[in-house]
């Protein structure tokens, strides 16, 4: 293992060798912002989608990572020991959300129904709503799709999520966490996870309808 | 009325036929986990009779596909963004005081 180490920190990744060298077990408080301020905004801001909260989460980052510096063991490095606490941090902030808004979606028993996107009576009980069901046969428009567009609109679409379902979406689908990790982070049942991303993705296709056709 | 096995397959069928809320979980649960084979065939046979959930199907493939599109975008320079420069001084400021505080 050793000697595979030293193989990559000599042929593969000549920087690295340096860093590692003189920077094992040490960190450079002075020149974080510096350094992986704009990395880890961006990070944030993809998945938060507030500037304001964003940089309040690089900022709590830092501080929390200061607070944690005698347990950096240098096992990886600086910057994606950064970005685990931030996402812990974010993580945490959907949490907040989730529990203050007491919604539905957390004591949801596992059935499926979902008043906003299916009838309810009796004979038809079940079907879609209309104009909540799928409208055009493809959810993407014909030809070159701008991406820069696409990203936009994903955004505005996970904004427009109930934060307990944003938080499931975008553990799932942007982080891919397992399912495990996702129900221990959000203290829920695989159940209700399923349930969840399925009324995610319900609202996710509608919104990403409608922002195509209009 | 003889009840030969083709009624009774009609009879099975139309016992465990689901409706489209249903189907349309099965749909987002198959991106997730392996459907059993209960739930598969009950999934195939609503969408051998409902369009609105084969467009649904087709429809959640492409934003799977797009969610694959999104974490390419941002894992690269593309759609990086910068802290304002107030931010970041602020936050530097933060930094420091932390710093001496410990």
């Amino acid at each position: 293992m050793k000697q595979l180490r030293f193989f990559y920190l000599a042929m593969v990744h000549p920087d690295e060798r340096n860093m590692s060298d003189t920077n094992e077990h040490k960190l450079d408080p002075q020149k974080w912002v510096e350094e992986y301020g704009d990395y880890l905004y961006s990070y944030a801001i993809g998945r938060v989608n507030d500037s304001g909260k964003a940089e309040d989460l690089v900022q709590e980052t830092f501080l929390a990572a200061l607070k944690a510096r005698d347990r950096f063991r240098g096992a990886s490095t600086e910057r994606t020991w950064l970005i685990s606490i931030l996402k812990r941090k974010i993580i945490d902030t959907y949490r907040k959300k989730y529990s203050s808004k007491e919604s539905s979606f957390g004591e949801h028993d596992g059935t499926v129904f979902d008043g906003d996107f299916y009838r309810s009576e009796e004979p038809f009980k079940g079907h879609w709503l209309e104009g909540s069901g799928p409208n055009s046969h493809s959810l993407l428009p014909d030809g070159e799709m701008e991406q820069e567009e696409l990203l936009r609109f994903i955004n505005l679409c996970i904004e427009n999520l109930p934060a307990p379902l944003a938080a499931a979406f975008i553990m799932r689908m942007i982080d891919e966490e397992d399912s495990d990790t996702i129900c221990k982070e959000l203290d829920i049942t695989p159940s209700n996870l399923w349930v969840m991303l399925h009324r995610a993705r319900l609202r996710m296709r509608e919104c990403l309808e409608k922002k195509w056709l209009s | 009325m003889a009840k030969g096995p083709g009624y009774r397959m009609m009879v099975f069928m139309s016992k465990r036929m689901i409706a489209c809320d249903e189907a349309s979980f099965l749909i987002s649960l198959r991106e997730d986990r392996k459907l059993n084979f209960r739930k598969w065939w009950q999934l195939k046979m609503h969408l051998l009779t409902c369009h609105l959930c084969r467009k649904y199907e087709r429809q959640i493939v492409e934003l799977d596909h797009s969610m694959e599109v999104y974490r390419e975008g941002c894992s690269h320079e593309s759609c990086s963004h910068q802290l304002s420069s107030d931010a970041s001084s602020q936050i530097a400021q933060a930094v420091k005081g932390g710093l001496n505080a410990n």
